[in-house]
């Protein structure tokens, strides 16, 4: 039986053995394992942000280039809506020109036969004229006129009524 | 009718110190093996078997509660190593933590009915020259064994006797902290048995009935807080004279 309060060089000597073995126990049973779990579980967690931070990047930039495209293909709608309106634009003046076109020609055509019918009727009505004449004058004088002689004194008549006129 | 002998409670007060279980002469020095490293074993034993089931089968996710149990341990370990002494420290932590558990099941065996094993003035006397070493070392590591040697004659030379016993009377006090808690805390549950075995018997009860619950109240004191406390003392004690004995952090 030691003194209660006694320096034993043998219990110094295990105490330092034992400290040890449990130096050495407490690092490989439990601070190796668990730290090293603990390793393994923050390299998952970097792996896991990366790959994070990695899909944002390539979502903005897919983001970006779709953007590009829509102003791309507003820039575009907007060009073809241009063209349209001037096509269309074009193809009413012309429309409004050929119908102009038309519509002087038939009033040019129309004024032609105006003047062919009239020019007809005025020598129908002549030859009537002349005929009738011819007619009254044979009934008149009761005999018959060379009806060369007298068309060509009724044509000098009506000559005269025109030119009074 | 007669009352065997193991419930008449205490009949004499005995403050020994361990047991010797056996002795060896080596080159003429007596060698004890003591009841003191026995109960080591057995402390070493359990401890490292609460390792081996708590680190059983670590996985990175779906952690099981003993995991946590396991992880929650190391980080705090390591948190109070770090805040404490610095993240160049970080080395020291297996030690700490050997030097904690050491101490606090050590001295809580003492439950069991067993003899804590830091009531034993020479395991503490180890642990503290343990210190004492580390702190020498880290003198000398970061001012070189002249630095070392002419930091005994800060401010001036008068002072060497005076800064030798201060350099000695770390590891000493230390020690005896420690080993006057526990010990005096055993010697006072011991007296407390004693004292109420006497009331006892003053009112003519056979056997000590005083002696159920009483000594639990004042158990949770000297055991239990003064265990945890002491260990806590001593590690801290020695993070703060070992990281002091380098330059500050950002000198390093």
């Amino acid at each position: 039986m030691l003194d209660f309060l006694s320096i034993d060089i043998g219990t110094i000597l295990f105490t330092l053995i034992n400290t040890l073995i449990l130096f050495l126990g407490l690092k490989h049973f439990l601070f190796k394992p668990v730290n090293a779990v603990l390793e393994q579980r923050q390299q998952a967690v970097d792996q896991s942000l990366q790959a994070a931070e990695d899909a944002k990047n390539s979502a903005e930039s897919t983001k970006a280039e779709y953007e590009e495209k829509l102003a791309a293909a507003k820039e575009e709608s907007a060009e073809m809506l241009r063209k349209a309106t001037r096509q269309a634009q074009r193809r009413a003046d012309e429309i409004v020109a050929e119908a102009k076109a038309d519509a002087a020609a038939v009033m040019q055509q129309n004024t032609e036969e105006l003047e062919r019918e009239k020019r007809r009727a005025a020598k129908e009505l002549r030859n009537e004229v002349s005929a009738l004449a011819v007619m009254v004058a044979e009934k008149v004088m009761d005999r018959e006129i060379n009806p060369d002689d007298h068309a060509r004194l009724i044509d000098a008549f009506i000559d005269g009524v025109e030119d009074a006129q | 009718m007669t009352i065997p002998e193991f419930l008449r409670g205490s009949s004499e007060l005995t403050v020994t110190g361990p047991k010797v279980i056996a002795s060896f002469e080596v080159f003429g020095i007596t060698v004890n093996f003591t009841e003191t490293i026995v109960l080591q074993w057995f402390v070493i034993a359990l401890i490292l078997g609460l390792c081996r089931f708590l680190t059983h089968k670590l996985t990175v996710s779906g952690v099981s509660k003993r995991q946590v149990i396991a992880e929650m341990l190391v980080d705090a370990i390591h948190n109070l190593v770090s805040d404490t002494m610095g993240k160049r420290w970080m080395f020291m932590t297996p030690y700490i933590a050997t030097i904690f558990a050491f101490s606090i099941c050590g001295s809580l065996i003492s439950l069991l009915g067993l003899r804590a094993v830091t009531s034993d003035f020479s395991v503490l006397a180890t642990w503290a020259v343990i210190t004492f070493l580390l702190i020498t070392a880290t003198k000398i590591r970061f001012n070189g064994v002249g630095g070392w040697l002419k930091g005994f004659l800060d401010p001036v030379p008068v002072m060497l006797p005076i800064n030798i016993l201060s350099e000695v009377a770390t590891p000493v006090s230390m020690a005896l902290r420690h080993f006057g808690n526990i010990a005096g805390g055993a010697v006072i549950t011991a007296l407390l048995y004693y004292g109420l075995t006497g009331l006892s018997r003053m009112v003519g009860l056979e056997i000590p009935l005083f002696t159920i619950g009483i000594p639990a109240v004042l158990s949770i004191y000297f055991d239990l807080f003064s265990s945890f406390m002491q260990a806590f003392i001593f590690i801290m004690l020695t993070m703060v004279f070992i990281s002091n004995a380098g330059p500050a952090e950002d000198e390093a």
